[in-house]
């Protein structure tokens, strides 16, 4: 009966292995052929013949097509669009949901209940049904196309599980060591800053590696609010060259394996804190 | 979370602390009194929530019962004409119809996968973090990103879906996968977002698993139960937490699929989910009051079926 389990684990494994790398390596090895290898059939499971031309143009080096100048442009501006706006969403996001969770877990004040549970009834919504409205709102503003209009739009919409996830792990910590410190004469923002924020390290880095990653794969939000390179993450970038202009599959691979390296560097670094953070967003 | 409904469960520390009257987190720390640093601590969230989420949220109702047609100024209240307007729309049924079956496909697929998954990884072994690692890679994926490589990879010509199954001798001849028929573009887009969301669904299921006591295990051996009784009567019931909550992330991303259909299918009616359809009417078709209404539909159908199933397992609130 072990022995049964035991050949089962590993007909398992090598199905999640197939299942979720099996996409990627197809994504890398059609990025490394030319667009007449990746036709052929039945399909080179291997790269053959092996060539770098679409890293190449994406990265305007040479000119092995035309046109590479104007996609190595676009390449550099949105990558670069998506590292602002995910940054910038995440350090807000952490700062601002962990003095908020804080409060919410330790401190006793009037509308406390009332503030708490307005922040988990937005973490029911579905994300999207706030899209037109935060798009007319961010249009009066004149915020769209904008840094700040963007990065708002992710704040607000990534707060309530971010402050879900602090609060329960300020509730894990045992208070005694914040009561010593203040028995000691420390004010309480020092406790804050000197006590609870080095324990909570591990939390705050889920919240930061879940943040960043979901900014970074964000399309519809972008897709509305940004209208040109200037804001325009790789998201949009990628389905707006395959729009607008006759591009080589091998090629589209390329930009969409530019777009699954950050992440998965992310995932296969700091996996056990997602994890820890998954299973503290859920309320376990 | 286990239903009990007599008295906590005497493993469970926090909960054996409450009963007996001893106030674990809410002793209240050392200054009294109204103090201004709460307020402090809450103000930015609150004002964020408040002017981003919770405003809007009742802007898209109010909204909802005006003509907003920037195509057709000016903007008058109409009532509830938007919405007896989505009624009579074929379009709008076929993608609720669409959804339904985009909820159908995501949540069964994902959740069995995400069961077999989970199962596998239940006990500690050499190279175990390794398969976590790869089994979460495609939830962190940007779901644009998948809709482009798995869109090479369904391509009609020259795909190695088609190429494969051909090579195995599964079907005869190259087939379209997507836009072809209705079912099969929704079940292709679908799996698209299931290769995403399994994992989420896995790691949940995975947690709860852990939590059974070997004992049970041990316990069932002895009494010689066969694998399959375990499994229906240990490891299904005591999972069913965990169970639930993949089930209502399945069905909450699934309704709200968009990223999948706008890159494999575009607006196409045969995969044209309701977000889709939300996107069409509010941004193609400039018509924002409709669009409202149908934001708020979606809105509806979604916290009920989430609320719904939540507290049908979570019994009690903790707060």
């Amino acid at each position: 009966m072990r022995r049964n389990y035991h050949i089962g684990r590993w007909i398992v494994c090598i199905f999640i292995c197939i299942w979720s790398l099996f996409p990627i390596y197809w994504a890398l090895n059609t990025s490394l052929t030319t667009p007449v290898a990746s036709q052929s059939a039945p399909a080179h499971f291997v790269p053959s013949p092996l060539v770098f031309d679409n890293y190449r143009r994406i990265f305007g080096l040479g000119n092995a097509y035309q046109g590479s100048q104007s996609l190595w442009t676009g390449f550099r501006a949105s990558i670069t669009n998506s590292f602002v706006e995910g940054i910038a969403t995440t350090v807000l996001t952490v700062a601002i949901a962990a003095l908020g969770a804080y409060a919410f877990a330790r401190m006793r004040f009037f509308g406390r209940r009332l503030f708490f549970y307005t922040v988990l009834t937005t973490l029911a919504l579905p994300a999207y049904a706030t899209l037109i409205p935060l798009y007319r709102i961010m249009s009066d503003w004149g915020l769209v196309n904008t840094y700040t209009g963007v990065v708002l739009v992710y704040v607000s919409g990534y707060l309530p599980l971010a402050m879900w996830i602090l609060y329960n792990y300020f509730l894990s910590i045992p208070i005694s060591l914040e009561e010593a410190a203040l028995v000691d004469g420390a004010s309480e923002v020092r406790t804050l800053v000197s006590i609870v924020a080095p324990l909570a390290v591990p939390a705050l880095a889920a919240v930061a590696i879940i943040t960043f990653l979901t900014a970074w794969a964000e399309f519809l939000f972008p897709l509305v609010m940004t209208s040109d390179l200037s804001t325009e993450p790789l998201t949009v970038f990628i389905t707006s060259i395959r729009l607008s202009h006759i591009v080589p599959y091998t090629l589209l691979n390329a930009v969409g394996v530019m777009g699954i390296v950050v992440p998965a560097i992310i995932v296969m670094f700091l996996n056990r804190y997602i994890v820890t953070g998954i299973l503290a967003g859920s309320g376990k | 979370m286990r239903e009990q409904t007599s008295g906590p469960p005497p493993d469970d520390p926090l909960q054996a602390a409450a009963s007996a009257g001893v106030r674990t987190w809410r002793r209240p720390l050392a200054l009294p009194r109204m103090r201004a640093l709460p307020y402090l601590l809450v103000l930015p969230l609150m004002a964020v929530i408040a002017v981003l989420a919770v405003y809007p949220t009742a802007l898209t109702f109010i909204d909802s019962l005006y003509h907003i047609d920037l195509l057709s100024p000016p903007q008058t209240f109409v009532g509830l004409q938007n919405y007896t307007d989505l009624f009579s729309d074929p379009d709008v049924a076929t993608s609720w119809e669409n959804t339904g079956l985009y909820v159908l496909f995501g949540v069964v697929l994902s959740t069995v996968l995400a069961l077999i998954m989970a199962l596998g990884l239940r006990d500690r072994f050499r190279g175990r973090a390794i398969m976590l690692a790869i089994l979460i890679l495609p939830w962190a994926l940007p779901a644009v990103v998948e809709g482009v490589t798995w869109a090479w990879i369904y391509d009609p010509s020259f795909g190695v879906l088609n190429s494969l199954l051909h090579s195995l001798h599964v079907i005869q001849s190259y087939q379209l996968w997507i836009s072809g028929n209705q079912v099969s573009s929704i079940f292709f887009i679908e799996l698209v977002q299931v290769w995403q969301i399994t994992p989420l669904s896995a790691v949940l299921i995975l947690a709860s698993l852990q939590t059974i006591p070997p004992e049970l295990y041990e316990a069932a051996r002895v009494d010689g139960a066969t694998e399959r009784f375990t499994l229906r009567s240990i490891t299904l019931p005591l999972i069913r937490p965990g169970l639930s909550i993949a089930i209502v992330q399945a069905i909450v991303q699934s309704m709200n699929i968009f990223d999948q259909v706008y890159v494999l299918n575009g607006n196409a009616l045969t995969g044209r989910s309701i977000l889709m359809q939300t996107y069409l009417t509010a941004f193609a078709n400039l018509n924002f009051g409709q669009g409202y209404a149908l934001s708020f539909l979606v809105t509806i159908a979604t916290v009920i079926v989430s609320v719904g199933i939540l507290s049908f397992v979570y019994r009690t609130v903790e707060f």
